[in-house]
């Protein structure tokens, strides 16, 4: 038996050469396949289609996969040992992570600064001139975490169980140092010029970053370490970067629970803490996170409802990136669909769900409880994308989970919808996101106009949070911050149920 | 009786004031309350478990037609006691410790409930411990645990090796579930039931009491 193997990925007629009994799930994920569930054979969010070669068929397999796909070579690539050469489909993955390019006032500074924002699935950074503002290298990545579950529980359980291989806090620190280094290297400036460098990120991220105990953010009451509400700061040589120890390396507060310094740095970007008015912010990552408030109080939570809207759990849900439907709109009793880069249709983002399920129950294809009106089992949107039941169904918790937290803030706050002078629509999925289609749906009960798409907030406030003279001012927003925590809310269930369900049409 | 075909209906629909009134008129009529429940709540939160499998039904619609059927059992349950009468089987239900979700927990109580089981409902983040005397106590025929993140499920699995210690795990049936437990999971800790529905948990605990 030979003892090296070539694995080819089609189209693109790459050739890896690995050992045998390699883990397909290590060779897979630097070329952009996704492992939801951390690669336990649990979703089918890593499948792929073998065009040739051995992969056996697992009991896992036959239980997530039609007989149809896997006579079709369809498999989950996570199950696979290399065992022999093998051919692989893999439609390119691209996935677009979203950047800040908005300008904003500051009081320049010497030397070059750094803004970072972790996020669950993306990670991006900014290197700055600080005496001009100018950015001269913006990097983006996939978390190398995300290869070791999807969403942050996923990731905690990882971290925690007793057969962990990798520690995920080295892996991203060690991914940071590598993005600083690239963004160095692009802007042409030495090393040691890099003043500071300024992170934000959820609880989570802070917590695996800084090397906080990430036990107790595991299980009820899910609070944070002591530490994780001061600024940590780190120098490079703590860190094991190959940075000299003039670089200082800062990482924002955390508000409370699951809810970062990422929400902390958008409401400085938004200038929320500003306004005597009542502003609302949203942030629809893989974790959904709401603000409400004004300059004199405000009150944040944060809610699992992000993988629907990033097409995870949806059966042909994927990333808005090449081939996924972004947007449905409705004509004359029929309805067209706008697909990414123009060609085939392969999947659904977000963005086209929330369109989707808008226009269905418009046209009474989907009635209020979220049942489809006709016996059909789903709804072919176009060939070959087809919603299902369950498809509806995830929305439904998805955005009963984000209108039940803003009701319960609200209720909190002694305020109503009416209040909320301005709605503020933070990250990617906020900025593709059709402010009609979401209201139509139940999920943002705000009028439209108040709505407003803010890009990265998180990296906005980063960035300018690099500016300010004393970073501890930050802390003043924190301190004026309340974190609900809406599991132990006693009427969240039923706001929780309640919400579930689609507006009448 | 037509007025109680119009019971199951009324549970089928969520609608709980109508439930109530035709539950109690029936028993004013001195309709016997065990048929009450074996003919008309037994089958009415079998047809909503039938509709939840097959998607018809959601979370919501569940939710409602289990709070119709708790009003019609809170006027029954008093009789059936008073005349000594045997629930099909007496289950403890709880959320493990460190996990706070009760929804999924819920559902299954309720069509328990609705099944004919008594239900004595531990709440939620409970402790092996709270389980272990509660079983002491109540001597009941089931366990059943919740849990709904993969950082909870350890919970399930010191919650059955607590009552192992204490000499009481072959006293009763043991279920699991929640969103990330498996088959594979609940064969692992030694759980006797898995079921990924709460309709389905109803007919794992029949199965498992004969």
């Amino acid at each position: 038996m030979a003892n090296r193997h070539t694995i080819t990925l089609k189209p693109l007629n790459i050739s890896i050469e690995v050992t045998h009994g390699t883990s397909l799930q290590d060779v897979l994920f630097p070329h952009g396949v996704e492992f939801p569930c951390g690669g336990r054979q649990r979703c089918t969010g890593c499948r792929v289609k073998v065009l040739d070669g051995p992969f056996p068929v697992t009991p896992e397999q036959e239980a997530l996969l039609s007989k149809k796909e896997l006579d079709n070579g369809w498999r989950l690539a996570c199950s696979g040992i290399v065992t022999g050469d093998i051919e692989i489909e893999l439609a390119q993955w691209e996935a677009s992570v979203l950047t800040d390019n908005s300008s904003f006032a500051f009081k320049p500074k010497e030397g070059f600064g750094v803004a970072v924002d972790i996020g669950t699935t993306t990670i991006v950074g900014q290197l700055l001139n600080l005496s001009n503002g100018n950015v001269l290298a913006v990097k983006t990545a996939l978390n190398n975490q995300a290869q070791y579950g999807a969403d942050i529980m996923e990731r905690i359980n990882y971290a925690i169980s007793t057969d962990a291989k990798v520690d995920l806090g080295i892996i991203l620190r060690s991914q940071i140092e590598t993005l600083l280094i690239e963004m160095v290297d692009a802007a042409g400036i030495p090393r040691d010029d890099i003043r500071t460098v300024l992170l934000v990120g959820n609880t989570v991220m802070q917590h695996f970053f800084c090397g906080f105990d990430i036990i107790p953010l595991s299980r009820v009451p899910f609070e944070p370490e002591a530490e994780s509400y001061r600024t940590a700061k780190r120098t490079p040589a703590e860190l094991g970067w190959k940075f000299n120890d003039s670089t200082s390396v800062v990482f924002l507060p955390s508000l409370g629970g699951f809810v970062g310094s990422d929400i902390l740095a958008g409401i400085f970007a938004t200038e929320i803490y500003k306004r005597n008015k009542y502003s609302c912010m949203i942030d629809l990552g893989t974790n959904g996170e709401i603000v409400i408030g004004n300059k004199e109080r405000m009150l944040c939570a944060s809610t699992a409802a992000g993988p629907a809207f990033e097409g995870a759990r949806i059966s042909m849900g994927m990333r808005a990136s090449t081939g996924a439907i972004s947007a449905v709109q409705q004509t004359n009793g029929m309805y067209t669909c706008s697909v990414i880069g123009g060609g085939e249709p392969r999947g659904i983002c977000g963005s086209g769900l929330v369109d989707a399920v808008s226009v269905g129950l418009r046209q009474r294809r989907i009635l209020s409880s979220g049942r489809f009106s006709d016996t059909a089992k789903n709804w072919k949107l176009v060939s070959p994308v087809i919603l299902t039941q369950s498809d509806i169904r995830e929305l439904q918790l998805a955005k009963g989970a984000i209108a039940a937290g803003i009701t319960i803030l609200l209720k909190r706050m002694n305020s109503s919808i009416e209040n909320i002078a301005n709605v503020y629509m933070a990250g990617a999925f906020g900025n593709y996101i059709n402010r009609d289609s979401a209201r139509d749906i139940g999920l943002l009960p705000f009028p439209t106009r108040r709505i407003s798409p803010r890009g990265n907030t998180a990296l906005l406030g980063a960035k300018r949070a690099l500016f300010l003279d004393d970073i501890e001012e930050l802390q003043h927003i924190q301190h004026r911050t309340e974190h609900i925590s809406l599991n132990s809310h006693p009427e969240f269930m039923d706001i929780f149920a309640q919400k579930m369900t689609f507006p009448e049409f | 009786m037509e007025n109680l075909k119009m019971l199951s209906e009324a549970i089928i629909n969520g609608d709980a004031k109508k439930a109530r009134e035709l539950t109690q008129q029936a028993l004013n009529h001195r309709v016997d309350p065990q048929q009450i429940v074996k003919e008309y709540l037994i089958p009415a939160m079998d047809e909503v478990g039938r509709r939840f499998e097959c998607n018809e039904y959601f979370v919501p619609e569940l939710l409602i037609a289990a709070r119709a059927m708790k009003g019609s059992l809170e006027l029954i349950n008093p009789i059936l006691a008073s005349r000594g009468d045997k629930p099909a089987g007496r289950v403890i239900i709880g959320t493990v410790k460190g996990d706070l979700h009760d929804i999924g927990k819920n559902l299954v109580a309720s069509m328990l409930e609705g099944a004919g089981f008594e239900v004595i409902d531990l709440g939620v983040d409970v402790a092996p411990e709270v389980f272990v005397s509660s079983v002491k106590e109540r001597e009941p025929n089931f366990v059943a645990l919740s849990a709904l993140l993969t950082t909870t499920m350890p919970s399930m699995k010191q919650t059955i090796d607590a009552l192992q210690e204490s000499g009481l795990r072959e006293k009763v049936k043991i279920l699991v579930g929640g969103a990330p437990v498996s088959q594979r999971y609940a064969d692992e800790i030694g759980a006797d039931g898995y079921s990924d529905s709460a309709s389905g948990a109803v007919g794992i605990a029949r199965r498992l009491i004969l």
